[in-house]
């Protein structure tokens, strides 16, 4: 919360451990988990931290368990964390939504490997990204960070504990096994270095308390159990009371709720980098390893005197739709890079329209290449 | 309701007792069928609570899908109504994150035997102090009646329209097999005695598990012709065998109305998260 | 055959009690001296009641011949009672103006003495004092027999000292008398047995022959059982059942499970009390009441509040 001058450490991390240190930092202290590739290293750093800051691992008995354990545990006050891969992903989905509906901060973390079904275990991939948003059933605004560095990793975990606590929703980080695997070196900063956000906890009268009854951010103050209020919390749709409603008028109110807090809070939810794209003819869109790939040869093309950007989404959902049109107001061809068979691709088409864009797709569980990229750039050039 | 009422019953042991005092009044009437047994069990539940004195902020009731995941609604406590089978995991979560709370677990036999059945026999293996209520009426009856697992043989279901010819779970059984450490199984017209048994499953340290059998006059009564309510409850009384009778029937095709009745297991197996923290705390945590 | 009695009708002996007393065991102790005597003896017996508390009562006749085997009313010359009110229901059966009346004063509730089944209701049982029933006999010993056999170290030898007292009423030899009850006693219990005979024999010798008939009711230190003639309360005035309409799913649980028939649905299909006056406050339709709509009081304070 202090900006007084850098104490940082410096530590060489692997992606995986710096998302569970991350966490710690956050103030996460809770985590339940299942064993899975290529995210096991968070479960396995996790159970060795928690129980440093008196917080608790526990390894489930299911992937559906431990998303229900750590929903569990943040209903009982605690800063919660899991992490899976596709498949686990996909056993979750279910229990996601029941935190999205309940708003019940937690984080999700999405390791993603080769799909679908078992797929390419140890192979990396960007197929999740529209399981990510449409995951679990029903109409659900959900926050999804897409890291693309170790370093990138470290700050939006914490930068995800933060947007759970404030907004009482689930957040997925959703990288590559590629990055969760990368060893770089980061700055560990000192937990009195990073700003966290607290939940926001009821305070009046039990009385006259509604569980979802909003402030003027749009997020109604959460209670734990002991602190008198004995709230009711069910994924069935409910009133302002937290009990079960058919009504259409509260259904209306309190779902379309759910998606004008985070557009509200668009301003702390957004988060993109966008590199030369003042001028850019040709837009690149990229993220996670993708984007390691799609910097170097926006640089080759550059040097060749070709005017082409980068446009990166670090909160890959909501999509930060504004900054895209402006990153691409002079471009006139737009090139989704990914390694999947075209999932963000269809949300730029939406945006930009589709004559302008085309996707660059990989899905063989190998990277897209600076070359592959520099290629297409030169194609459209 | 007035609260100058006095209230006493034979023993004078509960002058004191007014469940509303533990429900949330205004939801009621509560939405179950007529005759619904998992009613008895909801009076049960908060008459054991109110021996107990357990204050009313530190009970936590998570609950499932179904008929019984609806019951928590009405109790004046911290209540969950969680996912279709995943309540115990819920608990899990908010247990070892809250060791100061009494956490109750209300359940049905779809919900805990069938899509939660993982749940239930890792619950009971890690022994983390919670109280499991299962309500068993045989049947899935929110969504219309059809087969579950404790359904018994021969039933007729809106699945089974040839009669049930699935073999059934004796939930206690596996609950123990899998180290639940306080098992027992009661009947909803005992209402004394189950509201002993859950008593003394709450004060019990560990994992337990009561089976409450239950009835569902309406969907599954109905459909196998068993008669009203009290017919059905006291067919459970005069079928079920208490404790003493043993096991005299294992070669028997299993039907729950042939199961023991009573405390059926206790162990005093260390609880876990106890364990975990004190296991941490002895290691040092600055490793 | 030379020990006849006086009369050569009959002697007439009507032992009663409740289930577990040792009836039986008097009448067959007392035929088989008879019969070691030799007359000739009936004994007439209906037992059975072996649950404690169901009355018990056994004809003993003997003399040079005996007919019938039953003793009419009116008919016996000693009644010997191992229970209060077992004696005063069978009193008519003595000789109105030659019986002997025995009996142990100690009382034995029984459950059909309960009349009602609600709370603290009163107790059918007798509220008349030994003092009260020896001034209306001819000949009547009143002892605290299970008090002076508890001091002996053993309650169920209560029989025994009556039939000490038993021994003063008819010509048989004491020593005939221990002999006969030393075989049908268990062997240990013989010694308790015979000072328990001895004890009752010599009570009654001592007073048989006072004027006060209060003399012939012994109080020994052991306080007589009182029956409780007065609750702490009526319950039946203070239930109250508080059905609440807006609750009731009619699914007659409540009506069903009713020990004693007391509800019902009503023309809505609402249970009700119909018959209050049964309602023992049981609060069986309480706990089985699935909507929980009903709600039993059964105080005073309860029954005021919601009048």
């Amino acid at each position: 919360m202090s900006n007084q001058t850098s104490t940082n450490k410096r530590e060489n991390l692997q992606g995986n451990h710096a998302c569970a240190l991350a966490a710690v930092a956050a103030g996460c202290r809770f985590y339940a988990g299942y064993p899975i590739t290529p995210s096991s290293e968070i479960a396995e750093r996790m159970s060795l931290e928690l129980p440093k800051v008196d917080g608790v691992f526990v390894q489930m008995e299911d992937e559906i368990a431990s998303m229900g354990a750590i929903l569990g545990a943040s209903m009982g006050g605690a800063k919660v964390m899991t992490a899976t891969s596709g498949p686990g992903f996909s056993l979750k989905q279910e229990n996601i939504g029941y935190g999205v509906m309940t708003e019940v901060p937690c984080v999700v973390v999405n390791v993603m490997r080769g799909g679908p079904s078992t797929g390419m275990p140890t192979r990396p991939a960007q197929g999740d990204i529209m399981q990510a948003r449409w995951g679990t059933h029903g109409d659900h605004p959900i926050i999804v960070l897409t890291p693309a560095s170790v370093n990138e990793i470290y700050q939006q975990t914490i930068r995800a504990f933060n947007l759970a606590e404030r907004l009482s929703t689930p957040v997925v980080v959703l990288y590559d096994e590629t990055i969760g695997h990368l060893v770089e070196t980061v700055d560990v900063a000192g937990a009195q270095e990073i700003e966290l956000h607290e939940r926001k906890w009821a305070a009046g009268e039990a009385d006259d308390y509604l569980p979802y009854q909003p402030d003027d951010d749009m997020v109604p103050p959460m209670t734990r159990p002991g602190d008198g209020y004995r709230t009711h919390t069910t994924g069935l749709t409910h009133g302002e009371d937290g009990f079960p409603t058919q009504d259409p008028d509260t259904a209306n109110r309190v779902l379309s709720r759910l998606y004008g807090k985070l557009e509200h809070n668009k301003d702390i939810v957004e988060c993109f980098e966008a590199m030369d794209t003042e001028d850019a003819d040709i837009l690149i869109v990229a993220y996670g390893i993708t984007s390691h790939a799609a910097r170097s040869a926006v640089h080759d093309a550059r040097d060749k005197g070709i005017k082409v950007g980068l446009f990166r989404p670090i909160t890959m959902w909501p999509f930060p739709e504004q900054a895209l049109l402006a990153a691409a107001s002079k471009a006139r061809h737009i090139v989704v890079a990914e390694m999947n068979a075209g999932q963000l691709v269809l949300e730029i088409e939406r945006l930009a329209g589709r004559d302008r864009v085309q996707g660059l797709n990989r899905y063989d569980g190998e990277h897209i290449t600076p070359a592959d990229i520099l290629s297409t750039i030169e194609g459209i050039a | 309701m007035s609260q100058t009422k006095i209230k006493c019953d034979a023993t004078g042991e509960d002058l004191a007792f007014n469940p509303m005092e533990y429900l949330r009044e205004g939801l009621f009437p509560h939405f179950l069928c007529p005759g619904c047994g998992h009613g008895i069990a909801l009076r049960a539940m908060v008459w054991a609570v109110h021996e107990l004195g357990i204050d009313k902020n530190k009970l936590a009731i998570v609950c499932g899908i179904g008929c019984s995941g609806r019951l928590g609604a009405y109790v004046d406590a911290n209540t969950f109504h969680t996912t279709h089978g995943r309540p115990l995991a819920y608990a899990t979560g908010l247990k070892l994150a809250r060791p100061d709370l009494h956490v109750i677990v209300i359940t049905g036999d779809g919900d805990c035997l069938a899509i939660g059945g993982n749940h239930l026999i890792h619950a009971s293996r890690r022994n983390l102090d919670i109280t499991c209520l299962m309500l068993n009426n045989e049947v899935y009856g929110m969504t219309g009646g059809q087969v579950s697992p404790t359904t018994s043989a021969d039933r007729y279901t809106t699945t089974t329209p040839l009669g049930n010819t699935e073999a059934v779970f004796d939930a206690c059984k596996l609950a123990e097999a899998a180290g639940a450490s306080f098992v027992g199984r009661e009947l909803t017209i005992q209402t004394p005695s189950l509201k002993n048994m859950i008593r003394d499953a709450i004060k019990h340290k560990g994992f337990s598990f009561v089976e409450i059998m239950s009835d569902c006059t309406e969907v599954f009564g109905r459909k196998n012709d068993l008669g009203n309510s009290a017919e059905m409850i006291l067919t459970q009384k005069s079928t079920m065998r208490p404790d003493s009778y043993g096991g005299n029937i294992v070669d028997e095709p299993f039907r729950p109305n042939f199961l023991p009745t009573g405390v059926l297991a206790q162990t005093d197996r260390a609880e876990y998260g106890e364990t975990y923290r004190a296991a941490h705390r002895a290691k040092g945590s600055a490793k | 055959m030379n020990k006849m009695t006086s009369s050569s009708e009959p002697k007439n002996v009507l032992i009663v009690g409740v289930g577990g007393q040792g009836v039986i065991l008097v009448s067959k102790i007392l035929a088989t001296l008879c019969q070691q005597q030799g007359f000739q003896v009936k004994q007439s017996e209906v037992h059975g009641m072996a649950k404690r508390g169901g009355g018990v009562f056994s004809h003993v006749r003997f003399g040079e011949s005996v007919w019938s085997p039953t003793i009419p009313k009116g008919g016996a010359d000693i009644l010997v009672a191992l229970e209060w009110a077992e004696a005063l229901r069978w009193v008519n059966f003595l000789k109105p103006n030659d019986g002997t009346f025995i009996s142990d004063t100690q009382h034995i509730v029984p459950p059909f003495a309960c009349l009602s089944r609600k709370r603290s209701a009163e107790v059918g049982y007798s509220r008349e004092t030994p003092d009260e029933i020896l001034a209306h006999i001819n000949d009547g010993y009143a002892m605290d027999a299970t008090g002076i056999a508890r001091e002996l170290g053993n309650d169920r030898a209560a029989n025994t000292v009556l039939l000490g007292v038993l021994s003063t009423a008819l010509e048989f030899q004491a020593d005939d008398w221990r002999n006969v009850i030393s075989s049908f006693v268990p062997p240990k219990t013989i010694d308790i047995n015979m000072k328990a005979f001895d004890q009752g024999r010599d009570w009654a010798l001592k007073v048989k022959d006072s004027p006060d008939d209060a003399a012939r009711h012994l109080r020994s230190e052991h306080a007589v059982p009182t029956v409780p003639t007065k609750a702490p309360y009526d319950a039946h005035d203070f239930v109250h059942l508080d059905i609440n309409p807006a609750w009731c799913k009619s699914c007659d649980i409540c009506v069903k499970m009713c020990p004693e028939r007391c509800l019902q649905l009503d023309e809505n299909l609402k249970a009700i009390l119909s018959a209050p006056d049964r309602c023992t406050g049981c609060r069986i339709c309480e706990w089985l009441c699935p909507d929980l709509a009903i709600t039993v009081y059964r105080t005073p304070e309860a029954a005021a509040a919601c009048a």
